[in-house]
């Protein structure tokens, strides 16, 4: 007889978070994504709204658990992460936070995650898509262990205006010193965590890190906290939303990796993904792709990812012509969007979504030089009751949505 | 030396090479070796053990054009002497005695004996070598295409004129040659002649010195490259010893105004973003200079002196892969001098199957039982080159299994020399790790890298990588792990100075 729990577990289902018993009580429609090798919520209303408003004007708590997380401890650590990364690690503060891709030798991007010193020889990273082979060939040589801690650190993600005010009252240590991208050890419900101030909304917000098995005292404990503060489980959709108003890209969504492309021209760099700023070609000596970013820094990047701006009269016309009111999609639309001058294409948006809090149809697009410009007038295309358009459309800078208490 | 402007690591004869050509060509360059004689696997050590041994060669010969362009005669090398004689022992006792010439008559009675069709297709035979290994020659003496990225301009016209050369050394004979690269000794041998013992004996020249069977791919490519480097089937000798060769080579490069440093072991290439700055000795001295060239073998030259972290990834990961097996030692005994063999290049290879069973056991980290031996004598010195002693035992390490080693020798010897045993006096030997310790040789890997069918041409050291350039600017690979080694010619060296002296770098 084979054991009750292999009949009802059997190797090919996706694997459950450490929330899973929590969220699977609440995910009512049962609108589960994939992430990561995991179910994840997607929503756990039908519509969005609640969720998104809660990202937004209180506190959402989204379980972030599928992403693949690295430990990386020895001697060599920092060494490491320096010749990874194209950011200068050795710079970096114990308890510090940095945000950066990393690419191929090519100088094209291969993922993006955040780097998290713990301790002087000892740091976290988290990727999008696993590393393992990738961090193993660059330690080639160094003092370091790799430990992969996907399913033994759970995660969540607290954002919103309120998520401070939560925080303080379930931590045992107040946050209020904790500034943006840093991260401090505390306890909640008596089990230690750490917290780093960080997210995926541009809002204010937090990332609890917890070991797995203390996940659901923890979730009942910020869930009792923050009730009075209007705390939210929020599904990762409401939460796609909101990262693209914080003019936040997502792998294999608005780039392709350059280990998943087919073509050359699918790769993007860092410059041209607008990480610009996380590139340091004056840190000390070789990292992967220096090379590269060095030529494409002195050249000139051909494409850039910026933010766009459907201008809402010309949605207006387009519809008005077949006796509609403008239609927007009520959720973060990935897929690829033509953007024109003139008769020409010059680029596309990658994820186009409306934006409830600025009340606009946004999308992050790609396009050609010189067309990046902010204020550039350009044209999207839009489908009206089944046939192409275009609606005029203004580049804007990144992000579309910052507000002032995301770095208080 | 005072600034010199490039800086060569090692002095095996690839690396001197290189050095001659850069000096005569009027450049300020530097060699640098760790070990207290310059020369290589030319030249004897003093082993970790304190037992101190001869040159691990018998013979060697650099190529024609190498002797002509760096006028090595003017500088005391002699003209290799008149083909020897390879004598292989039979399995039945006695011995095969060839010389590798088409019309010696001798050796046509010999192999006579074994089959009367044989004999008639030796000169043939012979002509077909000759011819591929001029074919071999060729190529060798051109740098490889970078593919899969060929650069018309650097790689298209040597290209083209080796397929040229090619053509006028006989079109048609370029089929064959092609067709042999791939095949077995087994199956190449068995294609020309029938009988077993003379199949065997050409067979042990084809996987001598690498880690490949009688029945492995491939050795129909290492037979052409070893009778190139040979000459034929036997060591041809060099009037004064392989120490001529370094002798004359040091000479050309000190006429020239270029130095030899020995006792200076290089600890790190310094590079500064993907640049070469020079190199740092164990000492601690550090000495500049914009070019570097080294002749160490490709794993040890960019994973150890350079090192993987200033390389990238997928590189490092290429150069981890490069395989490099080695699986000889050398066992020299001192005899009364009544050790009855007899002159030339002696081989026990008896059979096609004695030399693939030779190399099973490799594959299970032991030494062979009945190993395949070659063997020189000089006097009363009998110099054993000993297959497979494989680098990786899996019991054991080599300081135990070093008397193991001498007694199957000397054992092996023995069942074919009767005399033999009695006239053993003193025995030495060098094992692969002797081999990786006191010649710098990783995995004791004689070639820099194993020959094989995916580690040569313009896959060698790495496959985009074939001209002599790393991704280091400035550093430069010129030894054995480069296209035309492994092995005792030179064309490593020189094409790797030619590239230079042309621009390329
Ligand atoms: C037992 C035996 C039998 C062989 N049989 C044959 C044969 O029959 N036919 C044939 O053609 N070939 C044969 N070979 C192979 C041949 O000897 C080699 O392929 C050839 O000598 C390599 O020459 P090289 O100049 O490229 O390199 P090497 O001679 O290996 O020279 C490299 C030099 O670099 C030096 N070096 C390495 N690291 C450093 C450092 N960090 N700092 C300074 N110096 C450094 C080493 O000390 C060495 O002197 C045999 C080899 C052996 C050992």
């Amino acid at each position: 007889m084979p054991e009750l729990s292999a009949v009802h577990h059997p190797l090919y289902q996706l694997r459950r978070t450490p929330f899973h018993a929590r969220t699977s009580q609440l995910c009512l429609p049962h609108n589960w994504r994939r992430w990561g090798g995991c179910i994840a919520v997607g929503s756990y209303d039908l519509g969005l709204d609640r969720e998104y408003w809660a990202i937004r004007n209180h506190a959402a708590l989204i379980d972030i658990s599928p992403l693949i997380k690295y430990e990386i401890t020895g001697r060599d650590a920092a060494r490491l992460l320096h010749r990874l990364t194209p950011r200068d690690i050795h710079r970096m503060q114990v308890g510090q936070v940095y945000y950066t891709g990393w690419c191929d030798d090519d100088g094209k991007l291969l993922d993006d995650g955040t780097v998290t010193r713990i301790g002087e020889q000892s740091f976290r990273l988290t990727a999008a898509e696993p590393q393992f082979r990738w961090l193993a060939l660059n330690a080639v040589g160094m003092q370091v262990q790799i430990t992969e801690l996907t399913e033994r650190l759970a995660a969540l993600s607290l954002q919103g205006p309120k998520s401070r005010t939560i925080l303080n009252l379930a931590c045992e240590q107040p946050v209020d010193s904790l500034k943006y991208f840093r991260m401090a050890f505390n306890r909640v419900a008596g089990k230690a965590v750490s917290v780093s101030r960080t997210g995926y909304t541009g809002d204010l917000g937090y990332e609890i890190w917890m070991d797995a098995e203390d996940a659901l005292v923890i979730w009942d404990t910020l869930l009792a906290a923050g009730h009075d503060y209007g705390i939210t489980p929020t599904g990762i959709l409401a939460m796609d939303m909101a990262r693209v108003e914080a003019g936040l890209f997502m792998l294999d969504v608005d780039y392709t990796p350059a280990s998943h492309a087919w073509i050359p021209g699918q790769r993007s760099s860092p410059y041209e993904m607008g990480l610009g700023w996380t590139v340091n070609l004056d840190k000390q000596g070789y990292f992967v792709g220096r090379r590269a970013l060095e030529r494409e820094h002195r050249e000139g990047s051909s494409w850039k990812m910026v933010g766009l701006e459907i201008d809402w009269e010309g949605l207006e016309r387009e519809y008005a012509a077949v006796g509609m009111p403008p239609q927007v999609p009520a959720t973060a639309v990935r897929g690829s969007i033509p953007v024109y001058a003139g008769p020409r294409q010059v680029g596309y948006a990658s994820t186009s979504t409306w934006s409830p809090v600025l009340k606009k149809y946004i999308a992050l697009v790609h396009v050609q030089q010189p067309f990046h410009a902010p204020g550039t007038k350009v044209e999207i295309e839009v489908t009206v009751e089944h046939h192409r358009r275009k609606s005029p459309a203004t580049v804007v800078a990144l992000p579309f949505y910052d507000p002032e208490w995301k770095k208080k | 030396m005072t600034n010199p402007d490039i800086l060569i690591v090692g002095a095996g004869h690839n690396g001197l090479v290189a050095a001659a050509y850069l000096a005569q060509a009027g450049r300020k360059v530097l060699v640098l070796e760790q070990r207290a004689t310059a020369g290589g696997q030319l030249a004897g050590a003093t082993l970790a053990s304190g037992a101190v041994v001869p040159g691990l060669h018998p013979a060697g010969q650099l190529r024609p054009a190498i002797v002509k362009e760096l006028d090595l005669a003017r500088h005391g090398l002699a003209t290799s002497a008149a083909d020897t004689a390879y004598v292989s022992a039979l399995p039945e006792g006695g011995s095969l005695r060839l010389v590798s010439n088409a019309n010696d008559t001798s050796t046509i009675d010999a192999i006579h004996r074994l089959s009367p069709c044989d004999a008639a297709r030796w000169p043939e035979f012979v002509g077909f070598m000759n011819r591929a290994s001029a074919f071999m020659d060729a190529a060798y003496a051109t740098t490889m295409p970078r593919l899969p990225k060929i650069e018309l301009r650097a790689d298209g016209l040597p290209l083209a004129s080796l397929a040229l050369k090619l053509r006028r050394m006989g079109g048609k004979d370029m089929f064959r040659v092609m067709r042999s690269l791939s095949m077995s000794a087994v199956e190449f041998t068995e294609e020309w002649f029938e009988s077993e013992p003379l199949n065997a004996a050409i067979a042990g020249v084809a996987i001598h010195g690498v880690t490949l069977g009688s029945m492995s791919a491939g050795t129909g490519f290492t037979l052409i490259h070893n009778w190139l480097n040979r000459g034929g089937l036997a060591h041809r000798t060099v009037t004064g010893g392989p120490q001529a060769l370094t002798d004359a080579l040091l000479k050309a490069v000190h006429t020239n105004g270029g130095e030899v440093r020995t006792g200076a072991d290089v600890a790190q290439i310094l590079v500064e973003h993907q640049r070469v700055l020079g190199v740092q000795l164990t000492s601690g001295e550090e000495i500049r200079a914009s070019t570097v060239l080294s002749s160490a073998d490709p794993r040890r030259t960019l994973l150890g002196l350079v090192g993987a972290p200033e390389l990238p990834p997928e590189f490092v990961w290429q150069t981890q892969s490069i395989r490099m097996r080695g699986s000889v030692a050398k066992v020299f005994v001192q005899t009364d001098s009544h050790h009855g063999l007899p002159e030339g290049t002696v081989a026990i290879a008896p059979t096609l199957k004695y030399l693939e069973r030779a190399y099973d056991s490799t594959k299970y980290g032991e030494l062979s039982q009945h190993p395949y031996l070659e063997v020189t004598t000089s006097g009363a010195e009998v110099a054993v080159h000993f297959q497979f002693a494989t680098y990786a035992l899996r019991h054991g390490d080599w300081n135990s299994m070093r008397p193991e080693l001498e007694r199957r020798a000397i054992d092996t010897l023995g069942l074919h020399f009767p005399s033999f045993k009695g006239s053993v006096q003193s025995v030495q030997s060098v094992t692969p790790v002797d081999l990786e310790q006191s010649w710098g040789l990783t995995e004791g890997d004689l070639n820099h890298g194993q020959l094989i069918l995916d580690q040569i041409f313009f896959m060698r050291p790495l496959p985009g990588w074939s001209n002599h350039r790393t991704p280091v600017d400035g550093l430069y690979l010129c030894g054995s792990g480069m296209h035309g080694g492994g092995g005792i010619g030179g064309h490593p060296g020189r094409n790797a100075a030619r590239m230079l002296l042309r621009g390329q770098g």
